[in-house]
């Protein structure tokens, strides 16, 4: 080996090894290791539930309407949902855009036809109802257009969003028992505001 | 009795400098159990690197009359029962004031010992093996204690300190070394302490740096963390041997070495996953530089320079102040990066849940226990096992959770890994600076 080539072999070879170390990290995704940026609420996204029926249409309601909040507010979702899980009093501003976001995702889901006809919401919503006997067995043996006719989902839905108080909503987050409690009434007054409009129409 | 002896000295010199680090894998044991902050915390580092850094210069001056034998016995006397005063702390004030008592041992064992070594085994030999057991002590430190931390205690670092200092006494006692009376004929050289000191200020990232990562951000124990930090000194070990291959001139060396650091660093600083894998070959890169550059800029600065033990001094010094500057500036650096991944976290985290294929109950459920783990261990990185195993799923809903469960400890890894690589590149900028100062031409005297 000459004294040049001996001279520069060292410095070579550590370019070699640097270069080869940082290529292999960056070509095995080194420097994204990160954590998730939050994605941009203002974006619409597909969202999905693992759960069926009401509590299935709910969760994706929410989730929806947690990003029409966000994008009203300005921030992401996940800062929302940090914020108002935090157990504080949520802000006016917050509340307010709560209820636009959940009736905007109505909205949307009746636009894209993900919204169920109030018919398949009809039979759960009698197994947890409190009716006797006689009136539950009447309105099951309806059939599903009647009830598609007399009730759409949207409408009750959106009466269910303006009346309920998301205050209290937010605050029983913890508790199953306390959100149905809340959550039923809100659905039922929803459910008879809506015929007696429809009655009225008809009138 | 002879090679007992230089081999007492050369452990007694590996011991002084491995406590520079030795107790970074003990840090989280030491602030939980003496109920600490953070801050106090790092004054257990920082006061025994000041304190030596800024003490060995005028020890070394102040002693230059004295008998080696007599101040490097004391010097090692006051070390070892510095370490033992240090393993019965009772609270971190104690504890710090410990350190800085074995700084004052280890300035004296260090002055004394180079002598003495010198006395024993010759000029040339005896220098070059008090600057290989530094270099060893330095780069073996954060391996050993980490594994005596998970084997006994943070204590045990310093308690098995004590038997090997206590023999080093009477070694230093039996060598015959005459105070050398050299007049100050030679200044500082300036260009190696600087390089030195540069170099152990990037040196921080990976001997400090590194191990937090590896226990506090991605939860290893220290046995796992000093196991896989044992690259370094092992990558240094090998160093001079692959040097001898290409017999490069030494600026040529320090400068390939400094790279060798910079690109390692770079290289810690850009993991692709958490996996332990991703630090080994960066590591190699930064005990291959150590290993390069240490003790040549350590041989460079002492060379025909006398007296010896005063230009040894102001290579201990230069080190050891560079390792407090790499601590000032690093520190304040990876705990606010820390401080600030947190809020990207928890908003990942929460994506992740709320995304998870998981019934809407189960979420609720998972996300009210995650809230607690997150709260409980406020402004560290969270063990979210807990959380998962407090959640019953379906059986059909197993697996979704399990892929939760790895989903969230991957954010808070990345988290962690984000957080410090902004230090990781500022230590890599250091030993550029490093390799600048070693390169950068010499301007010619004009008569």
């Amino acid at each position: 080996m000459t004294g040049a080539l001996r001279r520069a072999s060292m410095p070579a070879v550590a370019l070699v090894l640097v270069a080869g170390v940082i290529g292999t990290q960056l070509a095995n995704g080194g420097g994204t290791f990160e954590p998730l940026r939050t994605a941009d609420p203002c974006v619409a996204r597909d969202v999905t539930s693992q759960s069926d029926g009401i509590e299935g249409l709910t969760e994706r309601l929410v989730l929806l309407g947690i990003d029409g909040a966000a994008c009203r507010l300005d921030v992401s979702r996940e800062a929302l949902t940090l914020d108002l899980g935090q157990g504080g009093d949520p802000t006016d501003a917050q509340v307010d855009a709560l209820r636009e976001g959940l009736k905007a995702a109505v909205a949307r889901m009746e636009d894209d036809g993900t919204l169920p006809p109030s018919s398949e919401l009809v039979d759960e919503a009698l197994d947890s109802a409190d009716l006797n006997g006689f009136l539950e067995a009447a309105i099951r043996a309806l059939p599903d257009s009647i009830v598609d006719g007399a009730l759409k989902t949207d409408d009750v839905l959106v009466r269910a969003i303006d009346d309920l108080d998301l205050r209290e909503l937010l605050a029983n987050l913890d508790s199953q028992d306390a959100l149905n409690d809340q959550l039923q009434p809100a659905i039922v007054d929803a459910v008879k505001d809506s015929l007696a409009d429809r009655l009225r129409d008809l009138v | 009795m002879r090679r007992a002896v230089a081999l007492l000295l050369a452990v007694t010199v590996a011991l002084v400098l491995a406590d520079s680090a030795i107790v970074t894998l003990a840090l989280p044991d030491i602030l939980a159990e003496l109920d600490a902050t953070v801050g106090q915390v790092a004054w257990v580092l920082i006061s025994f690197n000041l304190v030596l850094g800024l003490g060995v210069v005028p020890t070394a001056r102040a002693l230059s009359r004295a008998q080696p034998r007599l101040y490097g016995a004391v010097g090692i006397a006051v070390f070892a029962g510095a370490s033992a005063w240090c393993a019965v702390a009772d609270s971190i004030e104690v504890l710090i004031i410990a350190r800085c008592v074995q700084a004052i041992g280890g300035a004296l064992a260090l002055v004394g010992c180079l002598e003495l070594m010198v006395a024993e085994s010759g000029e040339r030999r005896g220098v070059a093996a008090w600057v290989t057991a530094g270099v060893v002590g330095t780069a073996a430190g954060p391996f050993a204690g980490g594994l005596l931390t998970q084997a006994i205690s943070w204590q045990a670092i310093f308690v098995v300190q004590v038997p090997f200092a206590v023999l080093a006494v009477p070694a230093a006692l039996a060598v015959r070394a005459a105070p050398t009376h050299t007049p100050d004929r030679h200044r500082p050289a300036f260009r190696p302490n600087l390089t030195l000191a540069l170099l152990s200020a990037a040196l921080t990232a990976a001997l400090f740096l590194l191990v937090l990562l590896l226990v506090e951000g991605w939860r290893h124990s220290p046995a796992t963390a000093a196991v896989t930090v044992s690259v370094v000194p092992v990558a240094a070990l090998l160093a001079r041997p692959l040097a001898r291959l290409t017999r490069p001139s030494p600026e040529v060396e320090v400068a390939v070495g400094s790279f060798l650091i910079a690109g390692g660093l770079v290289g810690l600083a850009i993991p692709p996953s958490a996996h332990l894998a991703w630090t080994i070959a960066p590591q190699a890169l930064v005990g291959l530089g150590l290993g390069l550059t240490v003790d040549r800029l350590t041989a460079q600065a002492m060379e025909m320079r006398l007296p010896r033990a005063r230009h040894a001094a102001w290579t201990i010094g230069a080190r050891h102040v560079g390792v407090v500057v790499g601590l000032a500036i690093l520190t304040p650096v990876f705990t606010t990066d820390l401080q600030d991944a947190q809020v990207p976290a928890q908003e990942a985290i929460v994506a992740l849940v709320i995304d998870a294929p998981l019934p809407a109950q189960d979420k609720i459920e998972l996300a009210r226990a995650l809230g607690d783990e997150l709260e409980g261990e406020e402004g560290q990185v969270p063990d979210l096992s807990g959380a998962f195993a407090s959640l019953d799923v379906a059986p059909e809903d197993r697996p979704a959770k399990a892929a939760l469960e790895r989903a969230l400890d991957v954010q808070l890894e990345s988290a962690a890994t984000f957080a410090f690589r902004d230090s990781f590149l500022i230590g890599a900028g250091l030993a550029l600076a490093a390799l600048l100062a070693a390169a950068v031409p010499r301007r010619r005297r004009t008569s």
